[in-house]
């Protein structure tokens, strides 16, 4: 316990030599009073206060004339004065030789006040206890302060764990000391595995090291990479995926050391759903152009009939009128208005079965021989396949078939079939393409096609004709799903089988028309 | 007699005219051109003679329309429903509202001067009329019961496909009934059988 001597040590202070009593009594005093926002009194060891400075007359409301002599308790509130606290205070000092406490106090004014307080006992030279020092601070507006400082800094961690977007904080070596609840799932490591790691851990091998390289950049030179600004990068995941992401990162400081705080938001949905909206758009600016085309060709069908029916007049007439044909020459005329004729009918003819084909109207079906259909359908489809070096082979079924089909339809099957399949041959070795007719049981024919491409992987084999699903209008046969749409419509299957050899065969089946009505029509 | 030889050509279509006139006149037959049915029809009245051509789809008023009209007004030519457009539909208004036939366009030569005989041999022949109906009934009655309710689906104007629904039957064999039929009924097109089984008084229910 510190010694008093004739003047009073404040607790704490360290042995220097005696002034001159004057002197050092004059300057304490000034010292003291310029404290303002310290109350400094002294009491007696019963508790009536002695000294008292400027402080304590602004903190307490008290003149030193007002209460020197009086009990300190008088500052105390009414009902701790009541449970004789002003007294344990003292006793406490006395025992342990200092008090410090934060309570309230009462002011002259009978304001209360939040105050932090010092009781220090005091002693002089022989041990005896000469007084009390009392260091009183109006804490009321820190404390108040504090508390909302606390409760911002609650809010604000508050709203952080909700922030959905994962959020990392490292040093300016790249170390983790920060890693969000949302950062823990996005990356799929608990905090307590990453603290102290290096973040490069959560980047692909290949990005390590230039992260690395942009710290040590911007430590020496203070050049950004990323820091206040947003950029797409790619985030490592413990499993070993990686997945796009949206980083922003922020700087600042924290007891004089960088930290940079990274904000992360995973971007693999949002690039899904990006590009299911451009597939989906690609799809309907499709069917937006192939209905617009639905409407011209109707439109279009309409107006050629015209001219084709007029044509066909005239030539039919003047064929007619040279029925008796004397000469040669007449014959062959008569002749050749014929055959323009029948080409005119014919025309016609395909001019109707494309409007039924496109719009979807009701559209025929006839028995159909089979051979004719694979060939007309091979005409169209093998356009350039000789040119691109591809060996056809045709091996159709000896047995003549009678289908009974929409003859165009089923054609425009095939004949996607066949594209598909010189497309898939386009950059093989060996190009060969077969196409054979054979019958199946339960009144069916089967038709398939074989290339020697790529192949299609086993299990791409059944979402293959799913994959253009979405694809609900049709009108010139484009599309794998358009022909299992076709076939099926037709009573038939179709599907795919890996060729040996590599290669696929597409197969497709069609009903074979009932005997009965093979001269039909 | 030249007045029974004589086609009333109702096509806005300038080409039409032109070469269904020229095919015409070279067969024996008077031509007179309307540009519209409106033009027609201002003509038009119960002493007019011979047969009319008339195409469905025209600005104004349409094919169907002209040939309504007529019938209001009691004139009796006898009608032949041309069209640029198939469509099943219309084949079956026209034939049920009396027409003799109907040809999609472009239609052979011969076709079209046979609907052409057709038409006046009904004009000449009222008994005619009587032996179609009873030849119909007999060859309706070669019809399986099956080709029956098929029949009657395209005599309403059904697709195929409302048909096979009814039925409780594929498509596929309604399609497979309906080649069948038509051989039985010795009809080479749609407008034949429609003709046949009007005649037989099949599109007269309630």
């Amino acid at each position: 316990m510190p010694k008093a001597s004739q003047h009073p040590r404040v607790a704490g202070g360290s042995d220097t030599p005696r002034r001159t009593v004057t002197t050092s009594a004059d300057e304490l005093v000034l010292l003291i009073d310029g404290a303002t926002n310290y109350a400094i009194y002294m009491l007696d060891p019963e508790g009536r206060v002695t000294i008292w400075n400027r402080g304590a007359e602004r903190i307490k409301g008290w003149t030193e004339a007002e209460i020197v002599g009086h009990h300190f308790s008088r500052s105390y509130p009414a009902e701790e004065i009541a449970a004789g606290k002003p007294a344990a205070d003292l006793a406490r000092a006395h025992a342990e030789g200092r008090v410090e406490e934060e309570s309230w106090r009462v002011r002259k004014d009978g304001s209360e006040f939040l105050a932090n307080i010092t009781i220090t006992a005091l002693y002089d030279d022989d041990g005896k206890l000469r007084g009390f020092g009392k260091v009183v601070r109006d804490i009321t507006e820190q404390k108040s302060a504090e508390r909302a400082l606390a409760g911002r800094e609650r809010h604000l961690a508050s709203i952080l764990a909700t922030v959905p977007d994962a959020m990392i904080v490292i040093e300016e070596h790249g170390r983790i000391s920060s890693f969000s609840a949302a950062a823990e799932k996005l990356f799929g490591y608990a905090e307590a595995e990453v603290l102290g790691e290096n973040v490069a851990m959560l980047m692909p091998r290949a990005d390590r090291d230039t992260h690395d390289g942009y710290l040590a950049t911007y430590r020496a030179t203070g050049e950004r990479h990323v820091i206040g600004s947003t950029r797409i990068a790619v985030g490592l995941r413990r499993n070993g995926e990686t997945f796009p992401m949206e980083l922003a990162v922020g700087e600042t400081s924290s007891g004089g050391q960088r930290i940079f705080t990274g904000f992360i938001r995973d971007l693999s949905e949002r690039r899904l759903t990006e590009q299911r909206l451009h597939e989906l758009q690609s799809e309907l600016i499709h069917i937006y152009r192939l209905s617009a085309m639905g409407t011209m060709a109707s439109t279009l069908a309409h107006e050629l009939n015209q001219p084709l029916t007029a044509i066909a007049n005239y030539l039919e007439t003047t064929r007619d009128m040279l029925a008796d044909a004397r000469t040669p020459e007449l014959e062959m005329i008569r002749e050749a208005l014929d055959m323009a004729a029948g080409q005119s009918l014919r025309a016609g003819d395909i001019v109707r079965r494309l409007r039924e084909f496109v719009a979807h109207g009701e559209v025929g079906r006839a028995s159909e021989k089979l051979d004719t259909l694979v060939h007309e359908a091979a005409s169209l489809g093998l356009i350039g396949a000789h040119e691109a070096g591809v060996r056809v082979i045709m091996s159709l079924d000896p047995e003549p078939h009678q289908v009974l089909v929409d003859r165009v339809q089923v054609e425009q099957v095939l004949v996607n079939l066949i594209r598909n399949a010189l497309q898939a041959m386009q950059d093989c070795p060996t190009r060969e393409l077969t196409i054979t007719t054979a019958r199946e049981s339960a009144g069916c024919v089967q038709v398939t096609v074989t290339d020697t491409g790529m192949g299609i992987a086993a299990d791409m084999s059944d979402r293959l004709f799913q994959a253009f699903a979405t694809t609900k209008e049709d009108g010139l046969g484009l599309g794998l799903s358009i022909c299992r749409t076709i076939i099926e419509a037709h009573g038939g299957r179709i599907w795919a089988t890996p060729a040996p050899g590599g290669g696929t065969s597409f197969h497709f089946t069609l009903v074979r028309a009932d005997p009965e009505n093979a001269d039909a029509g | 007699m030249p007045a029974e030889h004589l086609v009333h050509l109702v096509d806005d279509e300038e080409a039409i005219r032109l070469s269904a006139g020229f095919l015409l006149r070279t067969n024996g037959y008077v031509v007179k051109s309307y540009v519209s049915g409106v033009a027609f029809l201002a003509d038009a009245d119960r002493e007019t003679r011979g047969c009319v051509l008339l195409d469905i789809r025209m600005p104004e008023l349409d094919g169907l329309e002209v040939q309504r009209r007529l019938s209001e007004r009691g004139i009796e030519m006898p009608v032949i429903m041309l069209t640029g457009h198939g469509d099943v539909a219309l084949a079956v208004r026209a034939i049920k509202a009396g027409a003799v036939e109907f040809l999609e366009k472009p239609f052979q030569k011969a076709a079209l001067l046979a609907a052409i005989e057709e038409a006046f041999r009904r004009v000449d022949d009222a008994d005619r009329i009587h032996l179609d109906a009873a030849e119909a009934v007999i060859r309706l009655a070669a019809l399986t019961p099956r080709e029956g309710d098929v029949l009657q689906g395209i005599v309403q104007g059904q697709p195929n496909k409302i048909t096979a629904y009814e039925l409780g039957i594929s498509i596929r064999t309604v399609e497979a009934h309906r080649a069948a039929l038509m051989v039985k009924l010795h009809a080479r097109s749609l407008s034949e059988v429609l003709r046949i089984a009007f005649a037989a008084g099949l599109g007269e229910r309630g």
